[in-house]
């Protein structure tokens, strides 16, 4: 069971935990396949194996962070929507039935003295 | 806590440490692009023969101070955000003050009548089953969850620091000087720290433990040790 604990705990290059990073694993799993697109492509266009290697690596860092971009956006996006719905739903629960209810305000006509 | 053998950040329970864990999986990223670069490179160079035919190299070097310039971009944008937004004024609802003593803190509720105590560490012959050792204090420091706490640090003797790594907040106790930092817990629990100065022979037998309550336990606690 060795090899179960070494996957759990793989770290790339040491240090970066694809496991528990958000976007980690994504990111590299789309850089390399973007690295062998790129080189694949350059060394069948041009049959230049150097100048291929340097285009797959060149794809990978910027096929790598681009998607890394990407997803840290929309990841922060969804943050941010999930602490205005949690505020929301607080809010709800506080004023509901109050003067400061929003939904009182736009029913206003229906709703009665009380 | 952190377990045995942890390297990494201990969980975020403060909108500020989520930040911070963020921009570290960011700087680890960016990290990882430079260090992939670098290792290319190394073999590169390694698998080359050596020779003097390169007589003018503006493009090159055009492209490792561009290239860095950008990556210093990428990494201080975040952190100058961060920076700004750890320094924003809000309005705390309590204020709360730390002393640093050789070897133990001192709380204080300002905004309570005579609400002051002792926090000493429990030492490990007197620890109970399953609690921390050299964790463990006598009196833990009580606050609301989900309200901005003012922390006033400050020091009786020597240097010490007021640390809780899962809240973000680390702030130097100094005698004759106080410092201001604010805390925000997201969710009830028990969040633990060390002194982080050395401060003498007990340096590391004086720990910090926070626990965040619902206003209304916490409002129950203060009026019991008050009256």
């Amino acid at each position: 069971m060795v090899w179960v604990f070494f996957l759990q705990s793989f770290k790339l290059l040491g240090f970066l935990d694809v496991q528990s990073v958000p976007c980690a694993r994504e990111s590299v799993l789309y850089g390399s396949v973007g690295s062998l697109v790129v080189g694949l492509g350059h060394f069948l266009a041009t049959s230049r194996v150097r100048r291929s290697c340097d285009f797959a690596v060149g794809g990978f860092i910027c096929t790598m962070l681009g998607y890394w971009f990407y997803c840290r956006y929309n990841l922060a996006q969804q943050r941010i929507r999930q602490r205005m719905l949690k505020e929301g739903m607080r809010n709800r629960i506080l004023f509901e039935g109050s003067s400061l209810d929003p939904e009182r305000k736009l029913t206003g006509n229906e709703r009665s003295d009380s | 806590m952190a377990n045995h053998l942890q390297l990494g950040f201990q969980d975020a329970s403060s909108p500020i440490m989520e930040e911070l864990v963020e921009f570290h999986d960011h700087a680890l990223m960016v990290a990882l692009a430079i260090c992939s670069l670098v290792l290319y490179l190394l073999t590169l160079m390694l698998t080359e023969k050596l020779s003097s035919n390169t007589v003018d190299a503006q493009e090159i070097e055009l492209i490792w101070t561009i290239l860095p310039a950008i990556v210093l971009i990428l990494l201080a944008l975040p952190s100058l955000q961060i920076l700004y937004m750890m320094d924003e004024i809000n309005e705390p609802d309590l204020t709360l003050k730390a002393i640093g003593h050789q070897w133990y803190w001192t709380y204080e509720y300002t905004d309570f009548k005579d609400l002051t105590f002792d926090s000493y560490m429990v030492p490990s012959t007197e620890l109970p089953l399953g609690h921390f050792r050299l964790l463990e204090v006598d009196h833990r420091v009580i606050i609301p969850m989900e309200s901005p706490i003012r922390i006033i640090v400050t020091a009786n003797d020597v240097l010490h620091s007021w640390a809780v790594p899962s809240l973000g907040v680390k702030t130097d106790a100094i005698p004759g000087r106080l410092n201001q930092t604010s805390i925000l817990t997201a969710r009830p629990g028990v969040y633990y720290g060390q002194c982080s100065e050395i401060c003498g022979a007990n340096h590391s037998y004086m720990p910090i433990v926070v626990e965040s309550t619902p206003l209304p336990h916490f409002e129950n606690w203060s009026s019991l040790l008050s009256s």
